[in-house]
């Protein structure tokens, strides 16, 4: 460890602007989620806000967002800038938008709106003051801009390469109004604009103040702070993990075209000393679906997601935290495709990638990690006219489901994914107030979780029912590579969506659009459960018990998967189940 | 029967506020919290004071009963019935990890298990009509297996009981006749809100502590009863309003921030008497720190609350005082992390062990050892000198934990340290207040500061200079403001409810019937609570624009477009921007009914120093940040100091249950009420 205090600045000082920084981000972000428009922000947190310094290197980043922005997406939209306008083409009061895809590598939907910080004595910004938010619609195929039909980027939306939304404090009016014109929903999309605009020049003023209190020096110098401590904290849990190189494999199911099509994932990580290399060689090619994204958007963001869940959950995200990290990924394959492939649906393979990326490093730390979760969006939407205003309504929705045993406890859930952070399911009488859709249930689906010392999450069974003619459509992106278990524990069950027509076969679907749907029609969604940790026989009986009692785990699944015999009492029959796991005396 | 009472039974201390309505007199007394037996702590306050219980026409209680017992999970054995299909809502909840990056986290576990919670035939639709009827056999059933488990209380919750409550209601009298002594309670009887995870929570929690707050009702009725008192007990809601005992009874969780809400009343009353229309009430304490805004006597009032906060814990749909709280107290532990960096709490030493100048095994720094260190605070001060504190002690421990492994030495290394673990936690304190007040749209420049609670003052003016706030206002008493800002309460009653629909004309037909039936329900209620006087009401509706998910309260108006124009003052005053025009959207009704209670007027809150100049004590040398060093500094009694008082910081004032601090450009006054008035414009010279 180095010694704090090694100039004259002095060190508690140094603490002080530290603890500033982390804050103002913050600050901005609840802002933001109280005044955007659009659910996408304010119950989705599809946002992200920081500081970037002048070469466009985070220094720190607001704790609410979803995870699928600590990368280096705010960073690369300020380096962008500077290629576009040149490094004095840039002046105070300036505000720029981008969504390019060659930088950002994310659906067009994410725009990361910019403006500089400057400080009285110099021409050049001493950082910068960024604020990604999803815009709801930009044009494209589909209402929202992201359709499963996209072949190309250019079905996509609105496409922005660092553009100029305010200059010297004036309002563009030209782009705003080409922005609003470019999109289906254009009041709420300029609203949640402005509130983009407003989060940035809040952020921007709170770090003028201080900058004004503190000096450039000492901020600089708290800034190199933050990047070394979180760096040494990330190194200092590599450094304790067996050097190696450790691999796994799963797969996702369909490409966008074929439906049936395996998507290889596989993740090989390198550990030597304090670093650690992901290599995501091993990947599918681009795929033609809209399921590719950039390096950056995807490769990047994947590994230090995983990187950040191994090392350092607890730090507030920098550029620091991911010294550490080397990502490689292969322009042409789908986490790293070619400039023009579609976009849309980016995120919904990252959960799996994640996923796969900790199973490959279990081997090396089984104790900091859990076992597979059901790592799927689960995206559905039913929609149609409403009979009653005669206007297209749209239900639209993501599944929770089980998350994976730990060593030391069974897995945590119902959540979202891995990909997603304090997002918020829809409550049931929302939906049932706006929509014509009728919800019957929302409860645990017994034995989803996969058996274990410890136990995986069970998944989630919702069901829908439709009063009015509509249509819908469901998109699960892993229905064959169960989550897996760790270290002897059970693979958890994956997801489906079922249909029930009266008359009819259940009809199970993993992708489908369009589907029509008659009044009556059920549509059951069920969500995966997490993988087991841990040989499911050395699980506690009376927690298996337990488990029963409170009908998690069926009476039938006790026997089978942990041998323990639970009687009609609730107790365990412990002689009948020494008997199953033949353990009998006689 | 002259005496008004009102008791605050805190963490750490129960505080008295009695008001002799002959006299005009207010006394005060304080005594530690026993946690044994709450009525204990009470009785031995009263005992300092002198004063009979059986001289008491009424008696105000705010207790941390109910959010201790959430919290702790120590409450009844609770069942909750649901809708067929819907019993995992509880523990399902809304599927988010606040906490984005640890693969391990969970949130509290429901006060539910999955075995007690039972599910019933029936169900309404969205817009109130019944799809199915209720079913009573199985109620009948679920009677039984209540009897059988031991179950002590009963939540029910159905889906979208929000639009039409007749099942539950229903299922309320049916599990009541069935199941004498438990204690049944239901979701739309709590809030009318929509979203059913929310509400279902919150019944549970009103369940959970109902048998244990009734039973303590009833022991301090009787407990009073048997030393003569025969006036009337209420208790502090969290939403600003007192209770009657019966409807406290009733819906507990109202009453889960009783102790801080009482404090912001004192915060508007004392604006109000001093013609300060923006204030911001700012309370800090052991663990943590509180702040509220009080805009032209006023207080925002929130409906969902989170028991544990929000990473962690369950939501609470009770109307609440909007307050932001955060951990910095005097009790916070500062410390190093494993990258050697300063972090202040959230960890707090409580009272026990307590900081380590308290000298009762406390080994971590906290924030009181930090001002010990910076002799910011007597060690041979503290309660009035009733409680020495090792200075040595906590000189040594910041030494060691902090100063050492920065490699700060001697004393200016050991202020040094100390000063560092201050402006930590004045930084969590300025996030607070700029949460409540940037974040919702206010600049703090346009706020006086009202400090109080056993630290408050302390830190005050070194707040106020961070956030360039250029007044602060030190009530009297201010270590016992809970307790005086009771006396001032009002009986209130607040009705919520969801509506959704378009902002048109015909929406007004609507609001205005279910306003009336709203306040005559109200006056109803407040009649019943002895002494009220003719109550008063207010109007919000809970606007959006259509499409947002987000909602504003709004004064309501006569017609849609005045409506309309209320909206958009609000929203572009709270966020900066609006659109005019475009359409909005009413999500919700909100009726406030307030009648005002005999309590004392604010000037007789403190017993004025009757002309004279200030004795000064003595004077010693303090640590200022912006002075980086040591000045050596006046120290006043605050009895000493008459009304008109006036003198240049820097200065410290001391008084039983709490110093002040006025820096060293500030300028301070002792105003008519016995407030101190600091003045924190004045520039270094």
């Amino acid at each position: 460890m180095s010694t704090i205090a090694d100039d004259d600045i002095d060190p508690i000082t140094l603490e002080i602007i530290r603890h500033a920084l982390i804050a103002i981000p913050d600050l901005v972000d609840a802002n933001i989620t109280r005044t955007a428009y659009s659910p996408l922000i304010f119950e989705y947190k599809d946002y992200a806000v920081g500081i970037v310094d002048a070469g466009g290197e985070l220094v720190s980043q607001c704790r609410g967002g979803i995870p699928l922005f600590v990368t280096t997406a705010l960073g690369d939209a300020v380096r962008d800038g500077v290629v576009i306008h040149g490094a004095d083409g840039i002046g105070p009061g300036d505000v720029l938008v981008t969504n390019y895809v060659g930088t950002q590598g994310q659906h067009l939907n994410n725009a990361v709106m910019y403006t500089p910080v400057f400080v009285e004595d110099s021409s050049r910004p001493f950082a910068w003051f960024a604020v990604l938010v999803h815009w709801c619609d930009i044009g494209g195929l589909a209402e929202g801009s992201i359709d499963g039909a996209a072949r190309e980027i250019y079905q996509e939306g609105l496409h922005l390469r660092s553009v100029k939304v305010v200059t010297g404090g004036k309002k563009c009016e030209d782009i705003w109004r080409t922005i609003g014109l470019n999109s289906r929903t254009p009041d709420m999309l300029l609203g949640d604009v402005e509130a983009q605009l407003a989060g940035c020049l809040l952020g921007r003023s709170q770090f003028e103040d201080l900058i004004k209190r503190y000096g450039t020096r000492a901020v600089r110098k708290a800034i190199e702070t933050i990047w070394d401590r979180s760096d040494a904290a990330a190194r200092d849990v590599v450094r304790a993990l067996p050097d190696g190189v450790y691999e796994a494999e799963s797969w996702l199911d369909g490409d966008g075209v074929d439906r049936n099509r395996k998507v290889r994932i596989h993740a090989k990580v390198d550990v030597r000393g304090d670093t650690m290399s992901v290599d995501l060689s091993g990947v599918e090619e681009q795929l033609p679906g809209p399921f590719n994204s950039g390096f950056t958007g995807g490769a990047m963001t994947a590994a230090r997601i995983a990187f950040k869940y191994l090392t350092t959950p607890g730090e507030p995200a920098n550029s620091g935290a991911f010294r550490a990290l080397d990502v490689i990924c292969p322009e042409g394959r789908f986490l790293n495709a070619r400039y023009g492939a579609p976009m849309g649906l980016y995120s919904s393979p990252l959960p799996t990638v994640i996923d796969t990326i900790l199973r490959a490093i279990a081997p090396a730390c089984p104790e900091r990690v859990s076992a597979g979760h059901f790592a799927d969006f689960s995206l559905f939407r039913i929609y149609g006219p409403h009979p009653k205003t005669g206007k297209l309504y749209n239900m639209f929705g993501s599944g929770f489901g089980g998350w994976g045993a730990l060593r030391d406890g069974d897995g945590p859930g119902p959540f979202k994914t891995m990909a997603h952070g304090d997002v918020l399911e829809v409550p049931v009488e929302l939906h049932e107030a706006t929509t014509p859709v009728r919800v019957e249930a929302c409860e645990f689906i017994p034995d989803t979780g996969g058996a274990g010392t410890t136990r995986g999450a069970p998944g989630l069974r919702k069901v829908f029912r439709a009063l009015v003619e509509s249509k819908m459509f469901v998109v699960f992106a892993r229905v064959t590579s169960k989550p897996w278990g760790l270290e002897g524990g059970r693979e958890g069950a994956t997801g489906q969506a079922i249909l029930y027509r009266e008359g009819a076969e259940p009809r199970i679907m993993h992708k489908e659009w369009g589907v029509p749907l008659h009044p009556g029609d059920r549509i059951e969604l069920q969500t995966g459960g997490g993988g087991g940790f841990g040989p499911p026989e050395l699980r506690d009986p009376a927690r298996v018990a337990e488990d029963v009692r409170q009908g998690y785990v069926t009476r039938q699944a006790a026997e089978r998967d942990y041998g323990v015999v639970v009687g009609a009492d609730g107790r365990v029959d412990e002689a009948a189940g020494k008997v199953l796991r033949g353990l009998s005396s006689q | 029967m002259p005496l008004i009472l009102a008791v605050d039974t805190g963490g750490t201390f129960t505080d008295l506020a009695a008001y002799d309505t002959e006299t005009g007199q207010v006394s005060y007394a304080k005594s530690p919290t026993t946690y044994g037996d709450l009525v204990e702590g009470i009785a031995a306050c009263l005992e300092r004071t002198g004063l009979s219980l059986a001289d008491a026409a009424m008696f105000k209680h705010g207790t941390t009963l109910v959010i201790n017992a959430l919290l702790q999970r120590r409450g009844a054995k609770t069942m909750l019935v649901t809708n067929k299909g819907f019993r995992d809502i509880i523990e399902a909840g809304r599927g988010n990890r606040p906490v984005p990056f640890d693969l391990g986290y969970r949130r509290e576990a429901p006060l539910v298990t999955r075995e007690w919670r039972l599910e019933c035939g029936g169900r309404m639709e969205a817009g109130g009509e019944e799809i199915e009827p209720l079913d009573l056999a199985a109620l009948a059933d679920i009677a039984r297996r209540a009897r059988d488990g031991g179950i002590e209380a009963i939540a029910i919750s159905f889906i979208n009981s929000y639009a039409n409550p007749a099942h539950e209601k229903a299922a309320v009298e049916e599990l009541r006749a069935q199941l004498p002594g438990v204690f049944v309670t239901s979701g739309a009887d709590l809030s009318r809100e929509w979203f059913e995870y929310e509400r279902t929570s919150t019944a549970v929690a009103n369940a959970f502590v109902g048998p244990q707050v009734g039973a303590y009702i009833r022991r301090l009725e009787s407990r009073f009863g048997e030393r003569g008192f025969s006036g009337s007990l209420l208790l502090m809601a969290s939403s600003g309003g007192l209770l009657s005992a019966e409807r406290a009874s009733e819906r507990p969780v109202a009453l889960i921030e009783s102790g801080p809400v009482a404090g912001c009343i004192g915060a508007a009353a004392l604006a109000g008497q001093l013609g300060i229309e923006r204030a911001i009430a700012f309370d800090m304490g052991g663990t943590t720190a509180k702040c509220a805004l009080v805009d032209h006597g006023r207080f925002d009032v929130k409906s969902i609350y989170y028991v544990g906060g929000y990473a962690y814990g369950f939501p609470v749909r009770a109307a609440v005082v909007d307050i932001v709280e955060v951990s910095a107290g005097g009790g916070s532990i500062a410390w190093l992390d494993t990258q050697n960096r300063l972090q202040v709490g959230p960890q707090s030493a409580g009272s026990e062990p307590g900081p380590v100048c308290y000298g009762r095994g406390g080994e971590n720094p906290t924030v009181t050892d930090a001002n010990i260190v910076l002799g910011r605070l007597d060690a041979d001060a503290f309660l009035g000198g009733e409680m020495k504190l090792d200075a040595a002690a906590a000189r040594a421990a910041m030494g060691n934990k902090i100063a050492g492994p920065f490699g700060l030495a001697g004393d200016t290394g050991l202020d040094s340290a100390a000063n560092g673990v201050l402006q930590i936690a004045l930084l969590t304190m300025s996030g607070a207040v700029k949460q409540i007040s940037i974040e919702r749209g206010y600049d703090p420049r346009d706020f006086t500061l009202i400090a109080y609670g056993g630290a408050g003052p302390l830190h005050a003016s070194a707040l106020a200079r961070e956030l360039h706030i250029p007044r602060v206002v030190i009530p009297p008493e201010p270590g016992n403001f809970a307790a005086t800002g009771m006396l001032l309460a009002d009986a209130r009653v607040d009705e919520s409810t969801t509506i959704l629909r378009d902002l048109d004309a015909s929406a007004f037909v609507i609001t205005d019937a279910w306003f009336a039936d709203a306040e005559a329900q109200a006056t109803a209620t407040l009649k019943q609570e002895p002494g009220a006087g003719t109550p008063q009401f207010q109007r919000f509706a809970e606007l959006r624009y259509k499409g947002q998910m987000h909602s504003v309260r709004t004064p309501m108006a006569a017609n849609a477009p005045e409506l309309q124009d209320n909206f958009e003052q609000v929203y572009r005053a709270r966020y900066g921007h609006a659109q005019t025009g475009l359409p909005v959207e009413l999500v919700g009704l909100h009726s406030v009914a307030s009648a005002p209670l005999p309590g004392p007027a604010i000037s007789n809150i403190s017993q004025r120093v009757a002309g004279g100049s200030a004795i000064e004590a003595a004077s010693r040398p303090v640590y200022f940040a912006e002075a980086r060093g040591r000045l050596m500094t006046r120290i006043y009694h605050r009895a000493s100091l008459a009304s008109g008082f006036s003198a240049d910081g820097p200065a410290v004032i001391e008084e039983y249950g709490s110093t002040t601090i006025i820096g060293p450009h500030d300028h301070f006054t002792i105003g008519a009420l016995g407030e101190i008035l600091i003045d924190c414009t004045g520039a270094a010279s």
